[in-house]
């Protein structure tokens, strides 16, 4: 994996105030510092209204800071010569996948974004293709996007994205309206993609997709209240809590199995790993038989 | 298939309906069929000729043939504005022989007064707009909303360069039509909450009873589509939207023989039409056939 010298994202005493200006402003960010490294996989979690979406929005100069800076590489957002190189560096999926589709044929909404950038039009064939191929929608290539499911429409979304070949993909909520299979869909693309070396922001209120980060930052009132590896931070249950917050499900088990038996342990994160715990404390080490695959259809 | 609910907006008018019957006609350029279209429009415009006219309904009434849609479907669309058009017909009736010097007068009652100018005239009016409604159908029948818009912006493209907007305009009908089922939907869905609150949009004893019933659904329908403007407008700027300058494209269309064989046709036809109209083809046919008859 390359690691470039400066980070990738970085974020120095960030303000962002709504209104600013009017008598009735309303502050979003109040001083966020923040630096995320090429390859990173980053989860913001936080209550509505804590500022994920208006911090997510300022890493690809869709706002500007009221006050203090951020760097897209090298690039100040404010710096609007270099608009371009920003917004293809860092390219985002939105929360209702209706509306973030321009075209009305799948192919050609993936094309919309590296159109723009004016891609010489072999190049823009091959990033199509590859594009769609990355979130399983090459069969539907040609169907109306109107047509497709929620799910689809937002694996759409994020084929279109990925169509400006960018180093950092940012998802607000980009799960929150679809079914459970929809969920674990997207899960799998994003997980995908990171391996694939992609740096993904997502902001979410599923822990379980938070869960698979290697980073969670927690938003409170538009500052960082907690932030460091899921471990870390999903140990701190009643923090969480006074934030309105949940723990993840596995998590918030094994802490009542806790109260009840002895030496429990209380961090674990996924399903597996509470299995393991459990089967540990039985005495039978668990066999785990492979997952039926639901695969990207 | 299940009756139609009074919620139900789509589905009730076939103007701008496609049908993908995969016709020849289906897989002309659709830059061809825009052209015919825009010809065939003003052509029956200007025709002075019922006959010429008469022509081009036959000539629309054989494409619709060609492209294997069903009549009685084509008519349907005609049949809901039928009412206003008999009613335009007889305003035309009245409204014309003040201005046909060499009229002859067959019925006069104080201001009222029919000639068998005025009467020539209303005929026009509904034949004419039979042809436009047909017509136009017939394209969106044939064409898909992508194809109207990629054939738009291809039309337009060589005014590019004295300062017309082709790919914004395009752009813009593309996305007026893409969101013409959603913002239905979000209706439909506004007046089912409102209803299951106990709002009436039944049947009201008029017109205007009626259209008064739906205006609360139209300050949180306004809402609505201006909030989806807005996120649409930030996800286009996400994609570095910046307007039509330096944008390569994936889709170029490729005109065939098919095509020029079409444009061709309809301009011969077109000629046609419009000779016999400068040459006073009616006229000389009514002469005809009032010696015989």
């Amino acid at each position: 994996m390359i690691r470039a010298e400066e980070p990738l994202i970085r974020v120095e005493g960030l303000h962002y105030t709504y209104q600013a200006g009017t008598p009735k402003p309303i502050p979003a960010l109040r001083g966020i510092d923040l630096t995320v490294q090429a390859g990173e996989y980053v989860a913001v979690i936080g209550a509505n209204g804590s500022g994920k979406s208006t911090l997510l929005r300022h890493f690809n100069a869709l706002l500007l800071p009221t006050a203090g800076n951020v760097w897209v590489t090298k690039w100040n957002t404010r710096d609007t010569v270099h608009l371009r190189d920003i917004r293809s560096t860092v390219t985002m999926v939105f929360q209702v996948p209706d509306d973030q589709i321009v075209a009305s044929v799948v192919e050609e909404d993936v094309a919309f974004g590296p159109e723009n950038l004016g891609v010489p039009e072999d190049e823009l064939h091959q990033r199509v293709d590859w594009a769609l191929a990355a979130v399983g929608l090459t069969e539907l290539r040609h169907r109306a996007s109107r047509l497709l499911s929620s799910g689809q429409k937002q694996r759409l979304a994020i084929a279109a994205a990925l169509a400006m070949q960018p180093r950092c993909l940012v998802l607000d909520e980009a799960t929150a309206m679809l079914d459970p299979a929809g969920q674990t869909q997207v899960r799998k693309i994003l997980h995908q993609l990171h391996q694939d070396g992609m740096t993904i922001i997502s902001a979410t209120h599923n822990m379980a997709e938070a869960v698979q980060a290697q980073r969670v930052v927690v938003l409170s009132e538009g500052r960082i209240a907690i932030q460091g590896d899921p471990r870390f931070v999903f140990a701190q249950e009643e923090t969480l809590h006074a934030l309105q917050l949940d723990v993840p499900y596995p998590t918030r088990m094994a802490r009542m199995l806790a109260t009840v038996i002895r030496d429990f342990p209380t961090d674990v994160l996924t399903v597996t790993e509470l299995a393991e715990a459990i089967s540990m404390h039985l005495g039978q080490p668990l066999e785990l038989r492979p997952k039926p695959t639901t695969g990207v259809r | 298939m299940s009756r139609r609910t009074e919620f139900e907006f789509l589905g009730r008018v076939t103007i701008g309906q496609y049908l993908p019957t995969g016709s020849a006609l289906h897989r002309l350029d659709p830059r061809t069929k825009l052209l015919v279209c825009l010809l065939l429009i003003a052509v029956v415009v200007a025709s002075q000729s019922l006959l010429g006219i008469m022509l081009l309904l036959g000539a629309v009434l054989i494409g619709l043939a060609l492209a294997r849609i069903p009549l009685s479907f084509a008519l349907s669309g005609l049949r809901a504005m039928l009412p206003y058009l008999l009613l335009l017909a007889l305003l035309q009736t009245f409204a014309i022989p003040q201005y046909a010097a060499n009229a002859t007068v067959l019925w006069r009652w104080a201001m009222l007064t029919i000639t068998d100018r005025s009467i020539l005239a209303g005929i026009l009016l509904i034949a004419r707009f039979s042809v436009m409604v047909l017509g136009l159908s017939l394209f969106s029948f044939s064409t898909t909303t992508t194809e109207l818009t990629h054939g738009i912006e291809h039309l337009l493209r060589p005014w590019q360069k004295l300062g017309l907007p082709a790919h914004e305009l395009a752009l813009t009908v593309n996305i007026a039509l893409r969101f013409v089922p959603i913002i239905a939907e979000e209706a439909e869905r506004l007046m089912k909450a409102q209803a299951s609150r106990g709002a009436d949009f039944g049947q009201g004893r008029n017109f205007i009873q009626r259209t008064r019933k739906l205006l609360p659904l139209l300050v949180p329908l306004f809402l609505v589509s201006l909030h989806r403007a807005d996120n649409l407008i930030e996800a286009m700027e996400a994609r570095c939207y910046l307007g039509g300058k330096g944008r390569t494209h994936l889709i170029h269309l490729q005109a065939h023989a098919a095509d020029y064989l079409a444009l061709a046709a309809a301009f011969a036809l077109m000629a046609l039409v419009i000779g016999l109209s400068t040459a006073n083809a009616d006229q000389l046919l009514w002469r005809l056939l009032s010696t015989y008859l």
